[in-house]
């Protein structure tokens, strides 16, 4: 009903659109082409200055409205990020003043110069000295620009810190898997043709012995307030994109091609939450890759501690290859073993659920 | 009309004729696109390494014979010895089909060799190969079909046509797959 | 051979019977088939060209209507969504699956179909013989065939939009392995193979397009219209075509690996991929990131080739209706050029985030960004042809200051983007999407706007009706503005583009109202969009006819051809040029048409 009653009202104003069309026409034939046309030219020439009056409020009144619910108005949360944060004041610095300089010249010219009997055109078809100087300028900027841009880029893109730990970070529709090394420092070798949902989430090659502490997990990944972290990322099957937007850093997750990235954060979850005022605030992965229909909810979650938290954590989870051949275990001995050792891709939640609940 | 618009402008190169030269141009970048592709896969993990089957040297040398045919042919249309051209040109197209042939049989002897173009055991080397050359295997066909067209035109009584610009564009076409087709080899054989 | 004959010899060969002075408008008898239908006037296949891209164009807008609707209104049912969408609007919402259908759909119709066949496939078409001086284009049958080939494409894409498990949804740039696998997304199956046929199609007919808008520019052009005496129009169409001829291909290269790929078992993209009920797959050495390269080396190229038609418009219109030159013709030029080249050198501007070379990476992103100095140029060109000038707001004019202004907005924001380490934060988040449609979804279309009410007379004969022309313009500039402007602080907000809903997400679950009204605004757009095409269908029948020759005052050469020119363009002799295109208050006079010889007192101008 709703519907028949919009599309009538449409219908509606564009008959009477059309109408005073037509009219306008007939007046306009009527008076003289040229008059109407001197008419005409007066409206759009104010509307064109009307236009701009109202546009630059508009930019103002859209920043108002809007800046608060960006991410520019807390520290970004990681070290490198607060450099991002920088280049974007920087960029927007430039190109501001370009577009408020040209936006103005524009209007106002098209407003001032509209036509007039008593204005005589200035023929004026070319000049080597104004051409020069508006390709040089935009040059200088843009080196600047340049120059700055490419040392952060060389800077996220180089090799992280000495210090840094390394998680690895899977991408698959539509969730993530996450893998620590363990005690040993490195993780074990993987074969994506050993993958199974149930009992190996990543494919790792059991008989590699380097991967026999790896820690597997979904859902949560904790990482180290201060203390810079590499990912090292990639994919099961289409191509994801692990999207930090508080850290402000962005890789893909391309199947067969493992991809980097590394930052430090800034804030443990809980100092986000009060610098944001948000007591729900999370570190959210959004992934920025379209990967298929369930796209918009690949969420991946990142809890941020300090040392302490993270180690007391850290010592509660179970390596993945023991969680699968809990006969092995060489802590806890037979007795475990048949609690369900196929539900593992589910236990690791719990396991962090239970390990935040605890903190 | 037309007397007044040639003796006054600088003499220009037909249109048909620069048409094909931007066609060929176009292509270019087609096989540009293929083998740069062929070369990044190359550089990367798991590149399968194998010889050319011989019959690619066969059908080489075929389709550089068919050049020289084509290239008598235009001569004849120009000296109106309209009998010869016919051969000529129906030379021309058989060793063209002959070309696509031995290229089919290149393939069938990859095979034979356990070396698989496509499905789950193919390697992407050979796919490119199969690729690659398939496309141009098109293009070659592509030119025999308009060699028949010409064919049919110079029996066909109707038409008496002294205009060589046609002949000369199919020429122009024919010598320009040949010339792909040795880049292609020799890029299989010595660069990719 | 000349204009005459090729004319004469479309599909024969050219006999040489018939120089002289006949014009062949009066002795072919056309059929309506031969008129309408399969018509070798390139003034005919011009507007073929333009209604096609007109359906498309109310197709995507239609798309981006729906799925606003659920961006907008993400909670809320529509039962009536449900009549026409059927399954893929169970209980009146929108699914997963019909919005990535909507949105991939929407961008690929319309930058390819609108705005690349619809752009220039009109104005090339229509414009190229009409301002070079030539009866018709280098070979007329070639031409017939681009446009049957983009009707086949069309047909194709919107097949592809009934079969069961639905059209393509795997976003406009279809990267594989998502592309590549149908198990992996129902979009994938049959309506991937459909979408790749219609682009295979749409490839033979752009490219058929280009080589011949480029033998024509180059080889037929009358007699004193030498290359720095062309139209800006001219060059702009000829730098477009050039840029397709040389990137289409490379796009199809790339397509039919994936062909390949998704038929044959081979594994050009494809490596280690393990599918949820499906299990692991075959292919080991692929690289998915291949492709991109290949589509990206066309993809970027597009963009110019969507962008340069209507910066050739642009520059035109605004010089005659400021009735001054334009401003720096031989920097405009330049400039052209210089876009066109480095719009092939900059393609992984899009691949910042893939794990590219960061050597590599910092290359694109000085090319990248020197691209804005030509860009600059061009900017600063066109205000100062409205420096002191006689400004007659026709409703091109004013379609072409809204390009200006909205190139402005929309190119600027490219330097955010094309700086990689900026590029990292802004990828993928709505900061793209308002980049893109600011200088491509709207400043190109008004671009093509600005064309067709300069040309409608042209075209047919009639005017198109002046008040609608502003309602149109007007609501659509600031219309655009709202939508599209603060979708940047979104981006900002780093919300990510391409999803369906954002209420799982604390990050960026704060816009609900903002869509609403961004949604609200497209729906008012639209519906103006379609004011503009009642406008333009009523003109041509029921507008007012236009009785000079010359309406707008204007100096090249398809003013000087009859109202309703037929097939031929020209009722005796091609006129001679004398000048370049840009002789507008000289020496005190209105304007000099190209056709008039220099006068003896007149000044220099170089
Ligand atoms: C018509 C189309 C068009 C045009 C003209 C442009 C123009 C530009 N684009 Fe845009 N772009 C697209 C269409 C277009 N783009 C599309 C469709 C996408 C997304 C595809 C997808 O992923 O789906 C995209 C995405 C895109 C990206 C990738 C973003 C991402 O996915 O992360 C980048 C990055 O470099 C980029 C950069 C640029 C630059 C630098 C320009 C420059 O050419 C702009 C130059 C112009 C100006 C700079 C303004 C005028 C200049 C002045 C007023 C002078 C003074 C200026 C200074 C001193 C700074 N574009
Ligand atoms: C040039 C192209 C173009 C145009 C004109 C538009 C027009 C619009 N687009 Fe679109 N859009 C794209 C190209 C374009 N878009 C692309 C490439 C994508 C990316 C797809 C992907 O991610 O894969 C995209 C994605 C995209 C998204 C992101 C979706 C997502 O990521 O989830 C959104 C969201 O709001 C959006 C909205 C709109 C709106 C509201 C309009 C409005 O402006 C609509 C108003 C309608 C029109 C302007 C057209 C109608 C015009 C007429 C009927 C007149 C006909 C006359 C002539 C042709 C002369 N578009
Ligand atoms: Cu995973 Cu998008
Ligand atoms: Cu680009």
């Amino acid at each position: 009903m709703t519907m028949f009653l919009t599309i009538a009202v449409i219908v509606l104003i564009f008959v009477v659109i059309f109408q005073i069309a037509k009219a306008s026409e007939y007046v306009s034939v009527l008076k003289g082409e040229e008059v109407s046309r001197k008419q005409n030219n007066k409206i759009n020439g104010f509307l064109m200055i009307g236009f701009l009056v109202l546009g630059l409020f508009g930019v103002w009144y859209c920043n108002e409205l809007y800046y608060g619910k960006t991410l520019l108005v807390h520290d970004a949360a990681s070290v490198e990020g607060a450099r991002v944060d920088s280049m974007l004041w920087v960029t927007l610095a430039v190109t501001g003043i370009v577009f408020i300089l040209t936006q103005i010249v524009l209007f106002w010219f098209a407003y001032k110069y509209q036509e007039s009997e008593n204005r005589k055109v200035f023929f004026f078809p070319h000049n080597n000295k104004l051409e020069v100087i508006w390709t040089v300028i935009p040059a200088i900027a843009l080196t600047v620009l340049v120059v700055i841009g490419l040392r952060n880029w060389f800077l996220f893109t180089g090799e992280p810190p000495q210090n840094a730990m390394v998680v690895e970070v899977t991408g698959k529709q539509f969730g993530w898997i996450y893998r620590y090394p363990g005690k040993d420092g490195s993780f074990g070798k993987k074969y994506y043709k050993n993958i199974d949902n149930a009992s190996n989430s990543l494919g790792l090659i059991w008989d590699d012995k380097l991967g026999h502490d790896d820690v597997v997990m979904e859902q949560t990944m904790y990482l180290v307030k201060g203390k810079p972290v590499k990912l090292i990322i990639g994919s099961r099957d289409v191509i994801h994109d692990v999207g930090l937007v508080h850290f402000r850093m962005k890789m893909d997750a391309v199947p067969g091609i493992p991809t980097t990235m590394w930052f430090t954060p800034k804030y443990t979850t809980k100092e986000m939450k009060e610098i944001t005022g948000n007591p729900n605030f999370q570190y959210e992965i959004s992934c920025d890759q379209m990967c298929g229909n369930g796209h918009y909810s690949m969420k991946g979650v990142i809890e941020v501690v300090d040392q302490e938290e993270f180690d007391a954590w850290m010592v509660k989870q179970k390596p993945y290859y023991v969680q699968q051949f809990p006969e092995k275990d060489p802590a806890a001995p037979k007795a475990v073993a048949d609690t369900a050792a196929k539900t593992a891709s589910v236990k690791p939640v719990e396991a962090a659920k239970k390990a935040v609940a605890k903190m | 009309m037309m007397t007044s618009v040639q003796t006054n402008e600088p003499k220009r190169i037909h249109p048909h004729k620069f048409t094909m030269w931007v066609a060929m141009g176009s292509i270019v970048m087609a096989f540009a696109g293929l083998t740069s592709a062929y070369i990044v896969k190359k550089n990367q993990s798991s590149w399968l390494e194998f010889d050319l089957p011989v019959v690619f040297w066969y059908s080489t040398a075929v389709i550089l014979i068919s050049s020289v045919t084509m290239h008598l042919a235009t001569k004849a249309f120009k000296a109106r010895e309209m009998g010869r051209y016919r051969t000529l040109m129906t030379v021309t197209a058989a060793l063209g089909v002959l070309f696509i042939v031995l290229q089919y049989l290149g393939f069938v002897n990859l095979e034979a060799n356990n070396i698989a173009l496509v499905g789950a055991k193919s390697n992407s080397a050979a796919s490119f190969l199969l690729v690659i050359t398939g496309l141009h295997m098109v293009h070659v066909l592509g030119g025999v079909i308009a060699l028949l067209v010409m064919f049919i035109r110079a029996y066909s009584s109707k038409t008496k046509t002294y205009s060589s610009v046609p002949v000369e564009v199919a020429g122009t076409y024919w010598h320009f797959v040949d010339v792909l087709w040795i880049y292609l080899f020799i890029f299989y054989n010595w660069i990719g | 051979m000349s204009n005459e004959a090729v004319v004469h010899a479309h599909g024969a060969v050219a006999t040489h019977e018939g120089h002289g002075d006949h014009h062949h408008e009066h002795h072919h008898h056309e059929t309506f088939i031969t008129k309408y239908v399969f018509s070798q006037d390139h003034k005919m296949i011009a507007k073929q060209f333009l209604i096609t891209g007109m359906v498309w164009a109310v197709l995507g807008g239609l798309m981006s209507v729906l799925f606003r609707l659920q961006l907008g209104y993400p909670d809320a049912t529509f039962p009536w969504l449900e009549d026409i969408l059927g399954k893929w609007a169970k209980g009146g919402r929108i699914t997963q699956e019909a919005y990535y259908a909507l949105v991939t759909t929407h961008g690929t119709v319309l930058v390819f179909f609108v705005l690349t066949a619809g752009l220039s496939g009109t104005f090339a078409n229509f414009l190229i013989p009409l301002q070079v001086g030539a009866r018709d284009m280098a070979s007329p049958f070639m031409n017939m065939l681009s446009y049957w080939f983009f009707f086949a494409a069309s047909i194709v894409m919107l097949s592809s939009m009934f079969v069961e498990t639905g059209p393509f949804s795997g976003g406009w740039t279809a990267y594989p392995p998502l592309s590549a696998l149908g198990d992996a997304s129902p979009g994938s199956k049959t309506g991937m193979d459909m979408w790749l046929i219609s682009m295979a199609l749409f490839v033979v007919s752009s490219l058929l397009g280009g080589l011949n808008y480029i033998a024509t520019v180059l080889n037929m052009r009358t007699k004193g219209m030498s290359m720095t005496r062309l139209p800006l129009t001219i060059w702009a169409l000829f730098f477009t075509a050039v840029l397709g001829v040389l990137s289409f291909p490379v796009l199809f290269s790339g397509f039919i690996l994936l062909i390949f790929d998704r038929n044959f078992g081979t594994s050009f993209y494809l490596s280690d991929i393990f599918i949820n009920g499906v299990g692991a797959l075959p292919n080991e050495g692929g690289s998915a990131i291949l492709y991109q390269h290949l589509f990206w080396f066309l993809g970027h190229p597009e963009v110019y080739i969507i962008l340069l038609p209507a910066m050739g418009m642009v520059s035109e219109i605004l010089s005659v209706n400021s009735r001054k030159p334009i401003f720096g013709y031989m920097a405009m030029i330049g400039s052209l050029f210089a876009i066109a080249i480095l719009a092939f050198l900059v393609w992984a501007h899009h691949m910042f985030v893939t794990g590219l070379n960061p050597f590599l990476g910092s290359i694109f992103v000085l090319l990248t960004l020197l691209i804005a100095v030509p860009s600059a140029i061009k900017v600063f060109n066109w205000l100062t042809t409205l420096w002191r000038g006689n400004i007659r707001f026709t409703p091109g004019m004013l379609f072409a200051i809204g390009f200006v202004s909205l190139f402005i907005s929309g190119g600027l924001t490219g330097i955010w983007l094309g700086n990689s380490a900026l590029d990292i934060h802004l990828h993928d988040t709505y900061f793209v999407i308002a980049h893109f449609h600011i200088v491509m979804g709207v400043a190109s279309m008004f671009g093509m706007f600005a064309g067709i009410y300069h040309w409608f007379p042209k075209m047919y004969g009639k005017y198109l009706n002046n008040t609608m022309g502003y309602i149109h313009f007007w609501v659509t500039l600031a219309g655009a503005y709202l939508i599209f402007w603060p979708m940047h602080y979104e981006g900002l907000a780093g919300m990510p583009r391409r999803y369906y809903d954002y209420s799982i997400w604390e990050s960026f679950k704060q816009f609900v109202e903002l869509n609403r009204f961004i949604s609200t605004v497209a729906m008012i757009v639209f519906a103006v969009q379609l004011l503009f095409l009642f406008n333009f269908f009523y003109s041509i029948f029921k507008g007012r006819k236009v009785t000079s020759l010359n309406p707008w005052g204007a100096t090249t050469l398809e003013w000087t051809t009859p109202i309703n020119p037929g097939h031929g363009n020209w009722v005796g002799e091609i006129p001679e040029v004398h000048r370049w295109a840009y002789d507008y208050g000289k020496d005190g006079k209105e304007f000099i048409a190209q056709t008039t010889p220099v006068g003896a007192d007149e000044s220099e101008h170089h």
